[in-house]
């Protein structure tokens, strides 16, 4: 786990160093001077340097599976931290629903051994024979 | 579930008398079956093919159940376990829920230039497009060379406008602090009815620290005014340090 952190750690640092020299050709670009072309020069280098870095992080990283779901948030401009929000309330919810229905379905099944005990009574002494008395609870 | 039981029960609700849902009216059994009649697992018929847990072991054993199938093992992973918690994810689920999560893309990637809250497929940096399009990416990176850097000879000057604003744009955390620094020199507007959101003025307050000298500086003023508190005003030694 400590590794995966430092391998996302890695890319994260490279990715922002990334972003910072873009921004930073920007700024040169966006009112160009002559004195400034050797910078510019180094600039596309370190791009260059940059998108091999971050090449290189792939290989360490190619396990590592992204839900689509999560593009569909960050292209509209949104916080993907919703969708694991969404993600963790959804299974909350389908999860009470679940017990729901077991918990329902576990009373019924008592019930119905209740009451079948009472009109079969020998066909359900066969069955707690078989199954032992542990149906109904 | 209400359209299981009614399913399950369907038969009985037809033939028996209104009112018990379940088919199971207390103190009214039916009259026992005589001993020579088939039995209740008898009159389903067997079917063949299902796809389940094994019969019981068949025969005498299983008599008169001749589809009586094995109890579920109660080990089984299901959702009458609270998953979260068994997955430890406690943590995440109290981190990601239990506050208000920002909606906006910004707010995850502060640090981030440019205007990245708008859609990406406006200007076509959508994520989506790089499946949707996968980029050919079988070259490999190689730095610019002398001869190669001189495609990149810019003119001088700066760039138009339209393109200007492409590049350069402002912070979004900066932008923000300045609006709030403007504000808070303008004391009015914060006073304004139109404020309505009570929390979030009461968090500007709070955080914002020339909010605080200026209250100060009220108190300040108020005390030298008032004769019941002649002293106090001298009484603060950082009291012109503030200013």
């Amino acid at each position: 786990m400590v590794i995966m952190a430092e391998k996302f750690d890695n890319l994260e640092e490279h990715l922002e160093k990334f972003i910072e020299n873009i921004r930073q050709l920007g700024i040169i670009v966006s009112d160009f001077q002559p004195s400034s072309q050797t910078g510019l020069n180094q600039k596309l280098n370190f791009m260059i340097s940059g998108l091999q870095d971050i090449e290189k992080c792939r290989q360490q990283l190619h396990e590592i599976n992204v839900p689509l779901e999560v593009f569909e948030y960050i292209d509209q401009g949104r916080n993907p931290q919703l969708y694991t929000k969404e993600c963790l309330e959804r299974a909350l919810a389908r999860n009470e629903q679940v017990k729901g229905k077991i918990d329902t379905m576990t009373k019924f099944k008592s019930l119905l051994i209740s009451e079948l005990s009472k009109v079969f009574p020998e066909d359900m002494a066969k069955y707690k024979a078989i199954h032992g008395e542990d149906a109904p609870s | 579930m209400t359209e299981m039981f009614s399913t399950l029960f369907g038969q009985n609700d037809a033939q028996g008398p209104p009112g018990s849902s379940l088919g199971f009216g207390p103190g009214k059994p039916p009259p026992p079956l005589p001993q020579n009649q088939v039995s209740l697992t008898g009159q389903m018929p067997p079917q063949h093919g299902d796809e389940g847990p094994p019969l019981r072991k068949p025969g005498a054993m299983n008599e008169p159940f001749y589809l009586l199938r094995e109890l579920p093992v109660g080990t089984e992973l299901t959702g009458n376990t609270n998953l979260i918690t068994h997955y430890n994810l406690e943590h995440a689920y109290n981190k990601f829920c239990g506050k208000k999560v920002k909606e906006k893309l910004s707010n995850f990637l502060p640090e981030l230039p440019g205007m990245i809250d708008c859609p990406g497929t406006q200007d076509g940096s959508s994520l989506r497009s790089l499946i949707d399009k996968t980029p050919v990416c079988g070259n490999s990176f190689s730095p610019l060379t002398g001869a190669l850097l001189t495609g990149f000879r810019l003119h001088t000057g700066p760039l138009p406008e339209q393109y200007r604003l492409m590049h350069i744009q402002p912070p979004k955390k900066k932008s923000k602090h300045k609006h709030k620094h403007h504000r808070t020199q303008d004391p009015l507007p914060q006073e304004t009815p139109s404020d309505s959101d009570p929390k979030k003025k009461k968090k500007k307050r709070d955080d914002d620290p020339d909010r605080k000298k200026k209250k100060k500086d009220k108190k300040k003023k108020k005390n030298r005014h008032s004769p019941d508190h002649p002293g106090l005003a001298g009484s603060q030694p950082n009291s012109n340090s503030l200013r």
